[in-house]
């Protein structure tokens, strides 16, 4: 049987080309426009998915993605929205949660024993015994999610791009398209987004059984396209709200960030569904989704329908399905009194019963539950809100639209922070402060009726106007007026029909009913941010779209508090969940290489990033490991030489009079008095004491200073330069040579013989000692040469430009051949500062690590007036240290499990500190590392244990550092 | 001691890794290895009108910053920008480029020399801070190049947000970079300068975008003629 109508005006399908597909293996005859929905509706498959928890069989409830009753699998692609996805030719789709199939889902069992597992029930079911916790676990993991996440699946690109424009319209309906056509004609650039796939919004839809809407919305459309400066976007959904009305658009391509001056949101508002038992059967529907099946796809709802409406909306709905060929059998009014609308006289006129008062206590399901057979109604107490159960009559039907109110689509302005108040005589939340250049219209603000709404467009797009400065009249909306009693009012204030047998549903998404919600309450969770968390009403793929609102009132109901006082909950971006293909996007990961990076490549360096830049980490000979090759590069260093690839250090240029004075309070130590051609270390502190970062000022005269720091944070040191300097105005210039200029470092007992080839510089210990800066040539080429003593107490600095390293590299390489020079990378270079003793910031510190805890505090001046960190200091060295850094070894010979970075140190149960470096060195014949330990276990000599990954305790004894001898005359 | 001759040794543009890969012809420009054609003359104009990415790297660059620069300069006759953030051509075409207020970015054409000639001056002047610049730079090209900025930038780089004489220091790719428009020939470019260390990276970026679009590498013989 097929449910498809005749040709509607304006109808989104094109039914001269037909599109073929299979849905759980059966095959089926779409046209090119239908959504999946659509066209398996039309062809009469009511079961089209299965629900979360119990695996209630489900059908069509919005079309219109605020609802996930319908999610499906298309090979790859999984959780494809149904409602709103067009069905393209030979899909093969399968319905996501179930096991078996749609139609015999063999989980539907769980529905079953549902009262066995009520809300919250595995936040307490499943912590006792203990030992049964895994295989619950194991249980729950496979019951959750949905869709099945493919690990193959490809990557394809989405673009992430930006936009600009005067204002952007979030809502291509009447108030949104007449909001640009204002706008625009004023000369303002605007962008107008919709989620629809075209615009128009309920024009598209609700017709109320006339023609009229057909005609304003193509006057509309017209006049919006035929204005050049106006972009709409439809397919588009604007996705969150950040600062500076920065709007992330999401459309099939990708995401589109859009900066805008001002912002409309025109998103008018979710339909809202009245609760009864059985409201979630397939053939139950709003009503806005029956007139979306009938204007937009050409689909009858169902032949024989019951309108349960508690608005005005609901009339209208049932003229549309009378259009549509159905049979309305009834419409059901939760609402008393003599309904006087236009379409409620027309109903009446045509012979439609209408039950004033009354409310579906329960739709009945056909005997495989897969459908509608008919309804119960009894009368409303409105004011109780209960059924009258005495005289309950059944009506036979095959689908129920319903109509209940409405709920604002209003996350972007909740996310924008607008202040909302409830709004009685519409009985919705309503913007009451907006954020200056942001302006909401029609539905989300509460404007219901046709005119208004056109007019409320217009009159935010003077309010931009004016917001950027222009001239615009003032526009005046008439707001709807009147008790939430009236009949007029478009939302009822609690459409919830309580059953003593429940299964009446507020949540589609997670299956919870009315009764979950007198439960939470019950065990305390009576805060709405807390209902959520313990119902998880509004936590599905929907973000409560549906439920919410409902929510918000049964929890009012509950308290017996005004729906205002019970507030909302958070709302955050995104506002429908988006593919983590769009959210990454191309992907940019920047990176610097430094120019030696092809010389390394062709000689086997194994990189490793360090910060942004990619190090050459060790050069492996064929055959060697890792471990193996680090080896050799240090005993290279240690016997005759190697040269390093330092060009990622940072460098900074300090100029100035005031620069020893700029040093002073930045750092920790003294500089007033550093000679011109010495070298001093830097420790940098964070206000709370913590160890930041650490290097090298060189003085190269009494106004510069030139400063090598660690590769990962230099640019946060800058950053950090720049805004103490801002604070402190002194007379000092800041330049950043870190790219600028490359370096070089050659260390170990053959070094001063190789560089003394290449320079005329004196490099004798008495001429050149360590920590002293020198400024002279290299290979013909300008340098900064730095007596350095990191990795060994024979090492010289080569700062020089970045261009002509590879120069300076290549003659270093050739005269060092005859000594056995070698290039060593930036993990050997940990093993030979790990054997001179030196703890390095960020390997041996963390982010809680003051400069007491590592023995540093021969570096901290602390007499000087100010340094940053300087008053934490003061408090800390007050106090008892609770763990201090040490060297140790392992014992000789040691071949047992090796302990690794950040295993523990321990007292039996008790942690005292942990492992912060450890490795082999093979110059000393010993593992060597630092760790924290108590400090009663810090003299030389002390032992303690280390706690492997496996949990063997490994010996470890107290050493003194360096591990290693100085060279005469270094 | 060994001692080079400074004109010997060799230097490669700070994009070279990344275009390695390519079929390029190089050719010494200004004494930096540079990749001057990736493809026949008639392709690569072709890229040029749709989206054109040139690495003009090798061009002289001079930075200077402090509170005297722009006087420093004005001593030297090189014309500067009076507003901060903006451009002009000194003589010999010398872009000069005002970076916020007190600092200075200039850039010769082929055969200029002013920025040779101010390098010379190794004189230490109060207030004047040499800023060694080693940057990556590239022109950019042809009817998508709003396109591609787009995805590379948050900033509204169409003409009428980005004035004709505005130089701005922004984020491309997520790294900073100096961005400004400039009619090249009768034909309006970008330029793009950012840290030559990130230069592969961006070139990399740039050139991922522009193939996608149509467009593609070209050569700075394209622009030399």
């Amino acid at each position: 049987m097929t449910l498809r109508t005749s040709k509607q005006v304006g109808e989104w399908v094109n039914r001269n080309k037909k599109i073929g597909f299979t849905f759980e293996g059966e095959v089926f005859t779409a046209f090119e426009g239908d959504t999946i929905s659509s066209a398996l509706w039309a062809a009469d498959q009511k079961v089209l998915g299965r629900s979360f928890k119990y695996h209630r069989p489900r059908g069509v409830l919005s079309l219109a993605n605020h609802d996930v009753n319908v999610l499906v699998t298309d090979g790859a692609d999984t959780n494809i929205r149904a409602d709103v996805v067009e069905v393209k030719e030979g899909m093969v789709l399968t319905a996501v949660n179930t096991t078996g199939g749609v139609k015999k889902d063999k989980s539907s069992y769980i529905d079953s024993i549902s009262p066995l597992l009520p809300v919250g029930f595995y936040y307490k079911a499943f912590h006792t015994p203990r030992r049964l916790f895994p295989f619950w676990e194991k249980v729950i993991r496979n019951a959750a999610g949905l869709g099945v996440v493919n690990f193959n699946y490809p990557r394809i690109l989405k673009r992430k791009q930006h936009s600009h424009c005067d204002v952007l319209i979030i809502g291509a309906g009447p108030t949104g398209l007449a909001a640009a056509y204002e706008a625009a004609q004023a000369g303002l650039e605007v962008t107008i987004v919709d989620e629809n796939r075209q615009g128009g919004g309920s024009l598209t839809y609700d017709r109320g059984g006339d023609s009229t809407a057909t005609k304003q919305l193509g006057d509309l459309l017209i006049k919006v396209s035929n204005q050049a400066n106006i972009r709409m976007l439809t397919g588009t959904y604007a996705a969150g709200y950040y600062p500076d009305h920065l709007i992330p658009v999401v459309s099939e391509s990708g995401i589109n960030k859009v900066r805008a001056k001002t912002v409309i949101v025109a998103s008018g508002a979710f339909e809202q569904p009245p609760v009864f038992r059985y409201n979630d059967l397939p053939g139950v529907m709003l009503g806005s989704a029956a007139q979306r099946l009938i204007y937009r796809y050409g689909v009858k709802p169902f032949n024989n329908g019951i309108v349960v409406t508690a608005n005005d909306y609901g009339y209208r709905v049932a003229l549309d399905l009378l259009e549509a060929g159905t049979k309305v059998v009834a419409v059901v009014d939760l609402r008393k009194g003599t309904n006087t609308s236009a379409a409620a006289i027309t109903l009446a006129k045509r012979g439609i019963k209408i039950f004033a008062g009354y409310c579906v206590y329960e739709a009945l399901a056909s005997s495989d539950k897969s459908s509608v057979r008919g309804a119960v109604l009894c009368e409303y107490d409105n004011v109780a809100n209960v059924a009258l159960t005495k005289n309950k009559m059944t009506l036979e039907c095959d689908g129920i639209a319903m109509s209940a109110g409405w709920a604002p689509a209003a996350a972007l302005l909740y996310q924008a922070g607008t202040g909302m108040q409830f709004d009685n005589s519409v009985q919705q939340f309503v913007p009451s402060r907006l954020p200056d250049g942001m302006f909401a219209a029609g539905k989300v603000n509460g404007i219901f009726d046709f005119e208004q709404r056109l007019k409320d467009g217009k009159r935010a797009a003077n309010e931009a106007l004016r917001y950027l400065g222009l001239e615009a009249p003032q526009i005046t909306v008439e707001r709807h007026v009147g008790q939430s009693s009236d009949l007029s009012c478009p939302s009822h204030p609690y459409p919830m029909v309580p059953h003593e047998k429940g299964k009446n549903f507020v949540d589609f998404d997670e299956d919870i009913q009315i009764k979950d919600f007198v439960n939470a309450a019950k065990e305390g969770f009576d805060n709405i941010e807390l209902m959520k968390r313990f119902t998880t009403v509004g936590m599905g793929p929907s973000q409560g779209k549906h439920s919410n609102m409902n929510a918000i009132r049964i929890l009012a109901r509950i308290r017996n508090m005004p729906v205002e006082k019970i507030g909302t909950t958070t709302s955050r971006p995104f506002f429908h969940p988006t593919p983590i293909g769009h959210l990454g996007g191309r992907g940019f990961h920047a990176h610097r290489l430094t120019s030696l990076h092809d010389w390394h490549q062709a000689n086997g360096a194994v990189f490793t990033d360090i910060g942004a830049w990619k190090r050459a980490a060790y050069y492996p000979a064929a055959g060697q490991t890792k471990e193996q090759a680090i080896q050799t590069e240090a005993m290279a260093v240690r016997t005759a030489a190697g040269i390093i690839d330092g060009s990622s250090f940072g460098k900074i240029e300090i100029h100035g009079p005031d620069a020893a004075e700029f040093l002073e309070r930045f750092f920790t130590g003294s500089y007033k008095t550093q000679k011109v051609g010495r070298c001093r270390y830097v420790m940098l502190l964070d206000d709370s004491g913590v160890i930041a970062d650490d290097g090298i000022a060189s003085r190269l005269a009494d106004d510069l200073f030139y400063l090598s720091i660690g590769t990962s944070n230099a640019a946060a040191v800058y950053r950090e330069m720049q805004r103490s300097q801002q604070m402190w105005q002194l007379n000092i210039g800041l330049v950043n040579v870190t790219g600028a200029f490359g370096a070089i470092n050659i260390a170990g007992p053959s070094a001063r013989a190789i560089l003394s080839a290449l320079t005329d510089l004196d490099l004798s210990y008495e001429a050149f000692p360590i920590s002293s800066v020198r400024e002279s040539h290299v290979a013909g080429v300008e340098a900064r040469l730095i007596r350095v003593a990191f990795v060994s107490d024979v090492g010289y600095e080569m700062h020089i430009p970045m261009a002509q390293v590879p120069h300076v590299w290549n003659a270093l390489l050739e005269a060092g051949k005859q000594h056995g020079l070698r290039p060593f990378g930036s993990d050997t270079q940990r093993l030979l500062r790990l054997e001179m003793g030196h703890p390095m910031p960020g390997v041996d510190t963390d982010g809680l690590t003051n400069p007491f805890e590592i023995g540093a505090d021969w570096a901290i001046e602390m007499d000087k007036a100010y340094f940053i960190g300087q008053r934490s200091l003061q408090i800390l060295a007050k106090r008892p240290l609770r763990k201090q850094l040490v060297p140790f070894v392992l014992a000789e010979n040691f071949n047992g499990e090796m302990p690794m970075d950040c295993n523990l140190v321990v007292d039996g149960r008790a942690i005292l500190g942990r492992v912060t470096s450890i490795s082999y060195s093979k110059f000393i014949n010993r593992c060597i590392g630092f760790a924290y330990v108590s400090p009663a276990k810090t003299a030389v000599g002390s032992t303690f244990e280390i706690r492997t990954d496996s949990g063997t305790l490994v010996k470890a004894t107290v050493a003194a550092a360096p591990f290693i001898q100085n060279q005469k005359g270094a | 001691m060994q001692v080079s001759n400074m004109k010997t040794i060799s230097q490669t543009s700070p994009v070279a890794h990344a275009q390695l890969k390519s079929n390029a012809k190089w050719a010494l420009v200004n004494g930096i290895n540079t990749a001057v054609e990736f493809a026949g003359a008639a392709v690569e104009q072709a890229r040029k009108k749709i989206l054109g990415v040139t690495d003009v790297s090798c061009l002289s660059r001079y930075g200077v910053k402090g509170a005297q620069a722009a006087k420093w300069l004005a001593d030297r006759q090189v014309t500067t920008p009076g507003n901060p953030n903006s451009w002009s051509v000194s003589d010999q075409n010398t872009l000069v480029m005002r970076l916020g207020g007190s600092e200075f970015l200039l850039e010769d054409q082929f055969a200029g020399s002013t920025c040779a000639r101010l390098a010379s001056d190794t004189n230490r002047v109060p207030n004047v801070y040499k800023v060694p610049r080693a940057d990556a730079a590239f022109i950019l090209s042809g009817s998508e190049v709003l396109n591609m900025l787009s995805e590379l930038c948050s900033l509204d780089l169409r003409e009428k947000s980005l004035g004709a004489e505005e130089v701005i220091m922004t984020q491309i790719a997520g790294i900073s970079a100096t961005v400004l428009r400039q009619d090249l020939n009768g034909e309006q470019v970008y330029r793009v300068w950012c840290d030559g260390t990130y230069g592969p990276y961006m070139w990399d970026v740039m050139l991922e975008i522009a193939v996608e679009l149509g467009g593609g590498a070209v050569g700075l013989a394209c622009y030399q003629s």
